[in-house]
């Protein structure tokens, strides 16, 4: 059991590492100060946005409403983060923006949990909502966002390691210490795991999806930061996170049926995605291969996630109906 | 016994208490309650209100109309957390596990928040914990990695772990074998001398006539009434948990005229956790499964099936056996009734009339449309010969009762057309008194009509009154085989408990 949830992250931190040094031989223009700097900035609104995507799927759902979110955010950072802007409203505009994924992230949980519809459906109507919104503030690219800000969110670094890569790493360090050691931690995945279970042992499984989605929201928005940094306009088509953020959470060991998954493999799948489409172009190979590739590698993870179980089932032979698991006896073997 | 006078405080009392779930008044105007110190019994069929009542009790569900008292405080909103805070415990009979959790992080899920040690102590306390109850499994495991009865025993034991005033416990039995459930008696028994007031609810009325103060009995969601369990037999609480008095009978065996003819012959085969096992099964014969819980029954069951891959050989009607899936084994006319039968046999959602007739859709069609009347008469048919009661044969499965739920899956081997042996795991588990009897009797009608069977259970009164021979299995290996005049159920605990001393005996 233990075991198993080490995988992802094993797997993952070889392959960053094994084709960062393929890459980094081959080329001279991977291993540079400037590229690493582009490579972890690209990586943040993914990362994020994932981050938040893991805190859903971690209590059985999902969120496909993140992507439109995070234009929507861009969009509003074009009205409320113009050039030129003081201190104090540049302050009051960013909260704006996280007031936006606040109330999407109260939305969706309530449509999730007070009127019980199921998340992949209730985040599709907020999703194309937001979508709609999007183009109804901005119909073409337009709105150009505060210099300053953007500067702030990409040039603070430490050595040549963005502040805010740092600050996300030390996040996912502390959340999967929270999630693995703690008692509210423990809870999380438990409603995650079995709700009827975890709402006989007395935990509030209502508050907690409420909140799982919430924190979902609110780390898209923030995303959604790092996304107006990349465009620097309220353009209102950035999109392309939903399916990507699922890939990097599953990449990273969360399971689609819940309880399963960790912050840090979320953050090494994230990385290792932007590694391939930062890699790919200085090989001169056309990025539609990108896509393919981490289509390819999306499978062969999650085949290997798996492999404890495949070679249980190759050993002990035919179990396509044998989901009862008698059991017996296995605790000695253990 | 610890008989607590009625000054005894109540720890638990419902008061007019109703709940319908739709048209179904599953409780009606119910009044329980438990005492500090008692054992209160609580009986009824499936299907009676046991569980609603305890969901009720529990927080689990809110009653329609009706208070609930935990420890003479009044409850104000539903919720398990406000039960448990007003010092309720509850053992429920599907478990409150997390399976993938290890067995330390659902025993530090189930004590109140205030008493969790640190993370980095929750193995150790864990362990301590368990040994306390004298529960001896790893904790560092999964609990989904468990037996069933472990699972059960740590289920009670999550129960006890907040101190409760008031302890309910649903079924804490059925996956117990007689020596675990001496164990659990006796932390049963010490919590009452502890004056914890204990709510029982059990199938096993000879389990709770041994054990309680004072039974009630439910009959349809509404109280038949409270007695003292010293004055009381089990005849006369069967009269009324189902309203007339009805002898535990079995149908007669009637193997007279039989010609002895082997169809089902196991030789030396072995799967995992069982083996090597040589058996014969003779053409209308029922061989019983005993055998304390874990010992290789269950696998062997199912691997004759093709569910499990063993190794050996078995031959059915001559000819060998291929067991290396389900369907190579019901092509050779080997049918598994799954103890499990919701996750394993049943469509849940689908209806009556779907799932009896699934397997045999080909014969109800024509150029592959279905012919509804037919198909129709066909489950009408059964329905009246298996007496399953239902509201209409569209009714879901799942909201049958579970004697009627088995008596679904019993249909299958009735209408599929080349069965020739039946392997019966648990059939009456879950299954309440009266739907029993008439499983047994479809299962000797098939005996009668030539098939073989092979009934594992863990209810030696069942397999001594239903069986023409009983073998025992230990270790995962045929120890002990009963039949004629020895055949009953003192006899097959003897040796259930005898194999289990020569277990322990060879030194595992």
């Amino acid at each position: 059991m233990r075991f198993r949830g080490w995988i992802p992250l094993v797997l993952l931190g070889a392959l960053i590492l094994a084709v960062s040094g393929y890459t980094a031989v081959r080329q001279d223009a991977f291993l540079t100060q400037y590229n690493i700097n582009n490579l972890l900035l690209a990586t943040m609104p993914l990362a994020l946005v994932a981050i938040g995507q893991t805190s859903a799927m971690l209590v059985g759902g999902f969120d496909v409403s993140v992507a439109a979110l995070i234009t929507m955010c861009v969009v509003t950072a074009s009205f409320t983060l113009k050039p030129d802007e003081s201190t104090l409203s540049l302050f009051i505009g960013s909260l704006a923006i996280l007031g936006v994924g606040l109330a999407t992230g109260i939305f969706n949980a309530s449509l999730i949990r007070l009127l019980r519809l199921p998340s992949i459906i209730a985040t599709l109507g907020t999703l194309s909502i937001l979508t709609g919104a999007s183009l109804l503030l901005r119909d073409h690219p337009e709105g150009t966002i505060n210099s300053d800000v953007i500067d702030a969110l990409t040039t603070t670094r430490f050595g040549f390691i963005p502040l805010a890569f740092i600050g996300v790493v030390l996040l996912v360090v502390l959340a999967d210490l929270w999630l693995y050691r703690t008692r509210t931690g423990i809870s999380v995945r438990a409603v995650g795991l079995d709700e009827t279970s975890s709402r006989r042992l007395g935990m509030s499984t209502g508050l907690i999806v409420f909140g799982a989605f919430v924190v979902c929201s609110v780390m898209a928005s923030v995303a959604g930061f790092y996304s107006a940094a990349q465009v620097q306009i309220g353009s209102p088509i950035v999109g392309g996170y939903a399916l990507t953020s699922i890939a990097a959470a599953v990449l990273g060991g969360a399971s689609l049926a819940g309880g399963r998954g960790s912050f840090v493999g979320t953050l090494l799948a994230a990385l290792f995605l932007s590694l391939i489409e930062n890699v790919l172009p200085l090989f001169q190979q056309p990025t539609e291969y990108a896509q393919m590739t981490i289509g390819l590698l999306i499978l062969l993870a999650l085949v290997i996630y798996q492999a404890p179980e495949l070679v249980a089932r190759l050993r002990s032979g035919w179990r396509g109906v044998g989901r009862l698991q008698t059991g017996e006896g296995e605790a000695s073997a253990g | 016994m610890s008989t607590p006078g009625p000054e005894s405080p109540v720890v638990l009392s419902l008061r007019g208490v109703s709940k319908a779930f739709g048209a179904v008044q599953a409780l009606r105007d119910v009044e329980i309650e438990c005492r500090a110190g008692e054992i209160h019994a609580l009986v009824g069929e499936n299907g009676s209100g046991k569980s609603t009542l305890l969901g009720i009790a529990s927080g689990f569900l809110a009653p329609d109309a009706g208070d609930v008292e935990i420890g003479g405080r009044r409850r104000k909103r539903g919720s398990p957390a406000e039960a448990r805070r007003l010092g309720l415990g509850i053992a429920y009979q599907t478990y409150s596990h997390l399976l993938d959790l290890s067995v330390a992080e659902n025993v530090y899920l189930a004590v109140p928040a205030a008493e969790r040690p640190a993370y980095r102590r929750m193995q150790a306390w864990a362990a301590a914990t368990l040994a306390e109850f004298g529960l001896g499994v790893p904790v560092n495991v999964a609990v989904g990695s468990l037996s069933l009865a472990q699972r059960q025993l740590l289920e009670v034991v999550k129960s006890l772990l907040a101190k409760p005033k008031v302890l309910l416990l649903d079924e804490p039995t059925t996956a117990l074998g007689p020596q675990e459930v001496e164990q659990l008696m006796a932390l049963v028994l010490e919590r009452s001398r502890a004056e914890v007031g204990i709510v029982y609810v059990s199938h096993r009325l000879p389990e709770v006539l041994g054990i309680a103060d004072r039974i009630s009995v439910l009959r349809d969601g509404v109280k038949q009434g409270t007695f003292d369990a010293a004055g009381m037999t089990e005849d006369a609480l069967v009269a009324h948990m189902i309203g007339r008095p009805l002898q535990l009978a079995f149908p007669d065996r009637g193997a007279e005229g039989r010609v002895p003819e082997v169809l089902l012959e196991v030789a030396g085969l072995r799967g995992d956790r069982f083996g090597p096992v040589d058996l014969k099964v003779e053409r209308g014969e029922i061989v019983g499964l005993a055998g304390a819980e874990g010992n290789g029954q269950v696998q062997f069951l199912r691997a004759l099936a093709g569910v499990e891959r063993p190794t050996g050989v078995a031959s059915c009607d001559g000819g060998e056996l291929n067991t290396k899936s389900p369907l190579a084994a019901l092509r050779a006319g080997v049918v598994l009734l799954s103890g499990d039968r919701i996750a394993e046999s049943l469509f849940p959602v689908l209806s009556v009339r779907t799932n009896t007739t699934i397997q045999v859709l080909r014969s109800l069609g024509r150029v592959g449309f279905l012919r509804r009347r037919r198909e129709r008469r066909t489950v009408d048919e059964m329905g009246r010969r298996l007496q399953i009661r239902m509201a209409s044969i569209e009714q879901p499965v799942q909201s049958l009762s579970g004697g009627n739920q088995q008596k679904v899956s019993l249909t299958r081997p009735f209408l599929r057309g080349n069965v020739k042996v039946i392997l019966a795991d648990e059939p009456t588990q879950g299954v309440d008194v009266a739907a029993r009897f008439d499983i047994y009797e479809a299962l000797r009608a098939k005996a009668n009509d030539g098939v073989a069977l092979l009934v594992k259970s863990s209810d030696p009164l069942e397999l001594a009154g239903l069986c023409d021979r009983v073998v025992v299995m230990s270790r995962g290996t045929i120890v002990d085989e009963i039949s004629g005049d020895e055949l009953g159920e003192r006899r097959i605990v003897e040796a259930i408990v005898g194999s289990r001393a020569l277990k322990a005996g060879a030194g595992a």
